[in-house]
């Protein structure tokens, strides 16, 4: 059988067809379908030509095979140093493989080269770090993703999560309308503990645009009143927009380019109908890489930016703490062991390691924070980057791959992690779930609120 | 006055007393019940499986699943469901304080109702990556009264008629008052305005003289008489006391021996996260040790 029901070369593009694919439990059809669906060579190839540009070529071509990028890899040292998971050896025997065949590979073959792209790469990029010749396997597993995607050898959560952009422009089922309905309730809620709270939907020429990750307005929507009460207790002049709000990509994880361009358009639509001075994304890593890093690319900006300046929370946090705009009680900083997840996305991809520890200078009391080791750029991926935290089929390698970064927090000594990125705080908490070593972990949002100093205007009467 | 009540249940024993409650005012006050659940919390990131509260395994969601839960719903509340008329059952997938807050706006109940703590139960799915209890949560910002019921409640039998009110003559307080004054005016209850003066207080810094408690309390008398009274025309059978102690076994104690069947007090807006997430306010220990159900508003 060519294509499946469910399993097949098509992109999911109407909630009909999302529905259906939900409905398939666990993707149990769909992975059944796909033991079945044909590999089509002439495409393969053909994309391959197109698309695999010099330094993708030249990285396979000039890898030395030197094995130095074993050791950088967290997968290999956690999986008993299993060959298998040298990243030299994943990209070679996948992606290599395929331009060395020029495509003519078969079912079994993208069953394997689907496993090692998503079970065994999270794209942290940190092996990128250590090679001599600065090959990034992580980037070239996020390209041939996108090959494995257009074949349909695509994980069942990706496939759903990359038809929920291209239906809702969200990684959720998450409307425009939701969005703003959402925001206006925990503003309603929280307005009487701050007076004058407010979200300015759609103001144009503000200051700020804030940007949010789907998950907040679904399930933990408090992150968006803290946005709010942060920015309001900063005095920012700040807006959302109700039409663009999404900043995360679960179809950068998929690798459906189409539907990274479609998401990351929305973004930049929104930046050019209310032209606001900067763009600040939430506490999220992937977010930031899709829409501030990789997005310009995607939407064939030649500026290679996007069309106002994008900065991550932890960046507009530092400054408004730097500048004074919030200020802390050094009375409530916190007194206990507290430690940092760095982001591989924005800290090792984009150089955000300094602001990071900043905001630690502010909220810890000296002496209270513990470092990682490693840390900064070299701190290893918290275990469920690049898709692995909700991909069921992988869930016992993802929980294996969680051991590294239970044991770097254990060795802190830290109780409590920082953790300014939705898929580290996720990894996080189910690492406590899976080993229970007692600890609790957090965003940013909630630990500022709990130690700012509030203007008297602003606290409630009585 | 209690024409929609939503009822947010674990369906486990840990909310059978209270939905002893919720059913038996349904049924004295004609109302309309929610039965509301919340199945699963989120859990692998933005992947759809969840994990059950009940089970503590994680499952695949699916219609299957959910109508399997609403089964089982109504297994547990067979008997209430015999006599109930007005009821749906619903269920939902998400943290349950906000799930159930989400519920509330949505259909604007008059009345939420809930069971108490589900305990220290380290283990409790619900607890997972929220800190301070669904009911803590709820109480502080929900849209309506909240009704809860920790413990069996022995004297109630179906209405209420004898409705104790706690103040400490906040502004919150004054709202409870409003909505205490209506319930006894529409119930045709008997009320008695309740006040502790807080003698472990520490800020006083020293042991107050029996004198001088007397004369708080004569004051508070006074002071319950001129913020209150002008309000509760209307309303015949009504009692002021003042006693002093710590302020929540002090209520309690009051409601229980008068067969109070109802308390009614204020949820002050105040942090539910940090360090003070253990049932700490007056209003939480009452909650925990009345022997009748508690009504906190908040607004």
């Amino acid at each position: 059988m060519p294509e499946g029901k469910f399993c097949n070369k098509k992109p999911v593009e109407t909630e009909e067809e999302l529905k259906a694919l939900l409905g398939d439990t666990g993707g149990k059809e769909y992975y059944e379908e796909m033991k079945s669906l044909d590999v089509d060579s002439d495409l393969l190839w053909k994309t391959i030509q197109n698309t695999l540009k010099s330094r993708l070529k030249t990285w396979l071509e000039i890898c030395a095979h030197c094995g130095m990028c074993a050791d950088s890899c967290f997968l290999y040292l956690i999986n008993n140093r299993d060959p298998k998971q040298v990243p030299a050896y994943k990209i070679q025997s996948t992606l290599g493989e395929i331009v060395k065949r020029q495509g003519k590979v078969d079912n079994d073959f993208m069953h394997m080269v689907m496993e090692t792209a998503w079970a065994k790469c999270t794209c942290c990029n940190r092996c990128g770090m250590y090679c001599p010749h600065g090959i990034d396997m992580g980037i070239m597993f996020g390209y041939l993703r996108g090959l494995l995607y257009q074949q349909g050898f695509v994980p069942w959560e990706l496939k759903i999560g990359a038809g929920m952009h291209r239906v809702y422009r969200a990684q959720m089922d998450v409307t425009d309308e939701d969005f703003v309905e959402t925001f206006e309730w925990m503003v309603e809620e929280y307005e009487e503990d701050y007076l004058g709270l407010e979200v300015p939907v759609d103001k144009e020429d503000a200051d700020i645009m804030y940007t949010v990750n789907a998950r907040e307005v679904k399930h933990y929507p408090e992150d968006l009143a803290e946005a709010a009460i942060l920015f309001y207790l900063a005095g920012e002049n700040w807006t959302v927009p109700s039409k663009g709000w999404e900043q995360t990509s679960l179809a950068m994880f998929a690798g459906d380019w189409a539907a990274c361009k479609l998401q990351v358009e929305s973004v930049y639509a929104a930046m050019e109908r209310l032209r606001p001075k900067r763009m600040v994304g939430t506490e999220c890593g992937h977010a930031h890489r899709a829409t501030v890093v990789e997005g310009p690319y995607w939407a064939g900006r030649e500026s290679g930016q996007p069309p106002a300046p994008s900065i991550h929370y932890v960046e507009w946090l530092a400054e408004a703490l730097r500048e004074g705009k919030l200020k802390i009680d050094p009375a409530k900083r916190l007194k206990r062991p507290v430690t940092l997840q760095d982001s591989c996305n924005y800290v090792r991809n984009h150089g955000l390691k300094d602001v990071a520890r900043e905001i630690m200078s502010y909220i810890v009391e000296p002496g209270y924070f513990k470092e990682m080791a490693p840390n900064k750029e070299h701190n290893y991926c918290c275990g469920g980057g690049g898709g692995f935290n909700g991909i069921g089929l992988y869930r016992p390698q993802r929980n294996q791959a969680l051991i590294t970064k239970r044991d770097q927090i254990l060795s802190t000594g830290a109780d409590l992690v920082i953790a300014p990125c939705h898929n580290c705080w996720d990894a996080i908490r189910d690492l406590e779930e899976e080993y229970k070593i007692g600890i609790e972990w957090s965003f940013l949002k909630p630990l500022v609120i709990s130690m700012v100093e509030i203007p008297e205007h602003i606290k409630p009467q009585e | 006055m209690f024409k929609k009540i939503l009822f947010a249940t674990s369906a486990t024993e840990a909310t059978d007393h209270a939905a002893r409650v919720a059913f038996n005012m349904a049924q004295a006050y004609d109302a309309q019940i929610s039965i509301f659940h919340v199945l699963g919390v989120p859990t692998r990131g933005y992947s759809q499986v969840v994990l059950d509260v009940k089970t503590k395994e994680k499952v695949v969601l699916d219609d299957e699943y959910i109508a399997w839960v609403e089964e089982e719903i109504k297994v547990h509340y067979t008997k209430q469901l015999e006599t109930a008329e007005k009821t749906e059952i619903k269920v939902a997938i998400g943290f349950p304080h906000r799930e159930i807050l989400r519920a509330a706006r949505e259909w604007k109940p008059d009345l939420i109702v809930m069971g108490g703590s589900t305990g220290e139960n380290e283990d409790s799915v619900y607890k997972k990556s929220m800190v301070g209890s669904t009911l803590q949560r709820v109480a502080k910002v929900a849209p309506c009264p909240v009704l809860v019921v920790n413990r069996p409640a022995a004297s109630f039998w179906g209405g209420m008629s004898n409705i104790v009110f706690g103040t400490d003559f906040s502004k919150a307080s004054d709202a409870a008052f409003k909505f205490a004054i209506k319930l006894a005016k529409s119930l045709s209850c008997e009320l008695h305005i309740f006040h502790a003066l807080d003698i472990g207080n520490v800020h006083t810094g020293r042991i107050l003289t029996q004198d001088e408690i007397e004369t708080k309390i004569r004051e508070s008398i006074r002071r319950i008489r001129g913020r209150y009274l002008p309000d509760m025309g209307g309303i015949d059978d009504y009692n002021f006391e003042v006693w002093e102690g710590i302020p929540y076994i002090e209520v309690v104690k009051y409601a229980r021996e008068n067969h109070a069947d109802l308390i009614v007090m204020a949820h002050h807006t105040q942090k539910t996260s940090g360090e003070d997430t253990r049932l700490g306010s007056n209003i939480e220990q009452v909650i925990v040790r009345a022997g009748c159900p508690v009504i906190s508003i908040n607004r």
